[in-house]
C-alpha cells in the first residue's frame, strides 16, 4: 500500500438517500492478484497452477451465484468490473455509499503463509482497483481468521486507509469466534476503530449442526444457524465484555430468527448465568447494544405485517441496515425489497441513518 | 397493627443447611437454616411454580473478568430452584437475574423461647 494514505472523499451524510451495506467484488482471476504477491508466491502460483481457493461445493442457482444481467459486456466476471458495477448498481439506484465485501475464501487454504499472502493481496487489490475507481465505494478488510495474529497485523496495516470501514469474517469458521484464540482480531478491529462484519459463507465447518446437506437451497436457508451459533458464542464467551466498544454487523444471515434466539439465551441465562460470570447483563442486551444486521436476503413473510412484528420484537429501530448483495442472484432491489409497511422514520433509518451511525460515515 | 408471630416449630427441628417445607397461615413456605439465621420464602418459584423446598442451597459465583478465577461468594445464601435453576437470594427473595421483576416473597423471622416465629403483618 502507498505510504500516503488516500483521503476519504464523501458528501455530507445528511444528503444521503441510500447506503448499500453488502456488495461483492471479485478478482477476475488469480492474475489480478499477482502484482500484489511476492516473487516467491508468484512462482508458487505458476508452478502449482493455483487458480483460486475452493470451488462451489454447492453449485449455485446461477453461474458465479450472480444475477444473469450482472455479467459485464467487457467479458469480465460479475463483480469483476468496477465501471460496470458503478453503472449497474451505484448510478442506477442512486447509492451514495456501498461497502465492498470481497468473498475470497483464503480460509479454505491450509497453508497459512499462502493464505496470508493472498489476504494482503486482496486488500491491496481492493484499494487499487475498486476504492480508487469511485469515491462511493468503501472497503472491508479481509482477514485470514485461521491465523488471528497475522490477521490482526493486517487490520493494523490496512486500517490506515480510512476507506476501509470494517473487518470481514466469514460465518462458517473453524471454531466459534467467541473462542479466545480469535481475540487478536477483535482487539485489532477495536484498536483501529472498525466494526467487524460477519458475512454469509466460509469454509470451516458444515453449514448445519448435523452435517452437510445436499443442496444449495439447504445451504442458503440454513446459513442462519451459523449466525446463531456465532452470536451465542461471541456473547457467552465475553467478547463484548472485553471489548465494550466492539460493533458487530451480521451480514446476509437474516434477522427473523433473532427474537427467538434472544428469548432462548436470556431464559437460559437466568438459570445458568453462574457459568459465565463475566456477563454483567442479559445476553440480549449485549446483542442489541453491539450488533446490527443487514436486510438482504429480505425476510418475506406472507403477511408483511409480520415483518413489522419481528422488528418490534427485536426492539431496536436502529438494528437493520439495508443491503443489496449485488451482483448475486439473490440481490435485493432498493425500491422493492422493503415492503411498504416499512415506512417513514423506520425506512429512513434502515436505508441510511443506521449505517451512518454504525459505520460512522 | 402489631405483628403476630406464627410458630414454625422448634429451632432444633431445622438442621443447619437444610431446606425444609412448612405450612403456616395457609401458605407453603420454605425454611432454610444457616447457623443461627433462618430464612423463610414462599415455597413457590415465580417462574413456573416449582417448590423451592426441593431446591439446593449454594452461593453466588462472583462476577469476574473473562478467564479470571471464578469465586463462589455468599455460600449458603442462595437457593436454586429445582426446575430451571433460577437462583434466589435467601435474604431478599430476589432472583440473581432481573431481581426487580423476578422475586419470591420473603418473610422476617425471629427466635423466641427456642421457637422459630414468622412475622406476619
Ligand atoms: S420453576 Fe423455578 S426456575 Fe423455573
Amino acid at each position: 500500500m502507498s505510504q500516503v494514505e488516500p483521503a476519504v472523499e464523501t458528501q455530507e451524510a445528511s444528503t444521503f438517500s441510500l447506503i448499500d451495506c453488502d456488495v461483492h467484488n471479485y478478482p477476475n482471476s488469480i492474475e489480478e492478484l499477482m502484482p500484489y504477491l511476492s516473487a516467491r508466491w508468484q512462482a508458487y502460483v505458476r508452478q502449482s497452477g493455483f487458480s483460486g481457493p475452493g470451488g462451489p461445493t454447492y453449485p449455485k442457482g446461477f453461474a458465479q451465484a450472480a444475477r444473469r444481467d450482472a455479467w459485464p459486456p467487457s467479458g469480465l466476471k460479475p463483480g469483476g468490473d468496477p465501471d460496470f458495477a458503478r453503472e449497474q448498481l451505484l448510478d442506477e439506484w442512486g447509492i451514495d455509499l456501498a461497502i465492498l465485501n470481497p468473498l475470497y475464501g483464503m480460509t479454505a487454504l491450509h497453508n497459512l503463509d499462502f493464505a496470508n499472502a493472498l489476504m494482503r493481496a486482496v486488500n491491496e487489490w481492493t484499494a487499487d482497483t475498486w476504492l480508487g475507481s469511485d469515491t462511493r465505494w468503501r472497503g472491508s478488510i479481509v482477514v485470514n481468521a485461521n491465523d488471528p495474529k497475522n490477521a490482526a497485523a493486517e487490520i493494523k496495516r490496512v486500517s490506515a486507509d480510512r476507506r476501509f470501514v470494517q473487518v470481514l469474517l466469514l460465518v462458517r469458521s473453524s471454531a466459534p469466534y467467541g473462542k479466545r484464540q480469535f481475540r487478536p482480531i477483535f482487539a485489532a478491529a477495536c484498536e483501529a476503530g472498525l466494526p467487524v462484519g460477519l458475512h454469509f459463507g466460509g469454509s470451516g465447518n458444515p453449514i448445519t449442526a448435523c452435517g452437510w446437506p445436499s443442496y444449495y437451497i439447504e445451504d442458503h436457508t440454513a446459513m442462519s444457524q451459523a449466525f446463531e451459533a456465532q452470536l451465542v458464542s461471541i456473547v457467552c464467551e465475553g467478547v463484548f465484555c472485553e471489548f465494550p466498544e466492539l460493533r458487530l454487523a451480521l451480514i446476509e444471515g437474516g434477522f427473523a430468527w433473532l427474537p427467538g434466539l434472544m428469548w432462548r439465551l436470556d431464559k437460559n441465562y437466568r438459570g445458568l448465568h453462574s457459568e459465565v460470570p463475566w456477563l454483567k447483563k442479559l445476553p440480549s442486551e449485549y446483542i442489541l447494544e453491539h450488533c446490527c444486521a443487514t436486510t438482504q436476503p429480505m425476510e418475506e413473510p406472507k403477511n408483511p405485517q409480520h415483518l413489522m412484528q419481528i422488528i418490534e420484537m427485536i426492539g431496536r429501530d436502529e438494528f437493520l441496515l439495508f443491503a443489496t448483495d449485488y451482483p448475486h442472484w439473490d440481490f435485493d432491489s432498493p425500491d422493492r425489497a422493503l415492503p411498504p409497511v416499512i415506512a417513514g422514520d423506520l425506512r429512513q433509518k434502515i436505508v441510511v441513518d443506521n449505517a451512518v451511525a454504525f459505520y460512522g460515515f | 397493627m402489631a405483628s403476630r408471630g406464627v410458630d414454625l416449630g422448634a429451632v432444633e427441628a431445622f438442621a443447619d443447611g437444610d431446606v425444609q417445607r412448612v405450612e403456616a397461615g395457609g401458605r407453603g413456605l420454605v425454611v432454610v437454616r444457616r447457623g443461627d439465621v433462618f430464612y423463610v420464602l414462599r415455597d413457590i418459584c415465580p417462574h413456573q411454580g416449582a417448590r423451592l423446598s426441593d431446591g439446593q442451597v449454594t452461593g453466588q459465583v462472583a462476577e469476574c473478568s473473562l478467564g479470571g478465577e471464578a469465586v463462589l461468594a455468599r455460600d449458603g445464601e442462595i437457593l436454586v430452584c429445582p426446575w430451571h435453576g433460577w437462583q434466589f437470594d435467601l435474604c431478599t427473595g430476589r432472583s440473581l437475574v432481573d431481581g426487580e421483576k423476578n422475586r419470591v416473597r420473603s418473610y422476617p423471622v425471629r427466635i423466641a423461647a427456642g421457637r422459630v416465629l414468622l412475622e406476619l403483618d
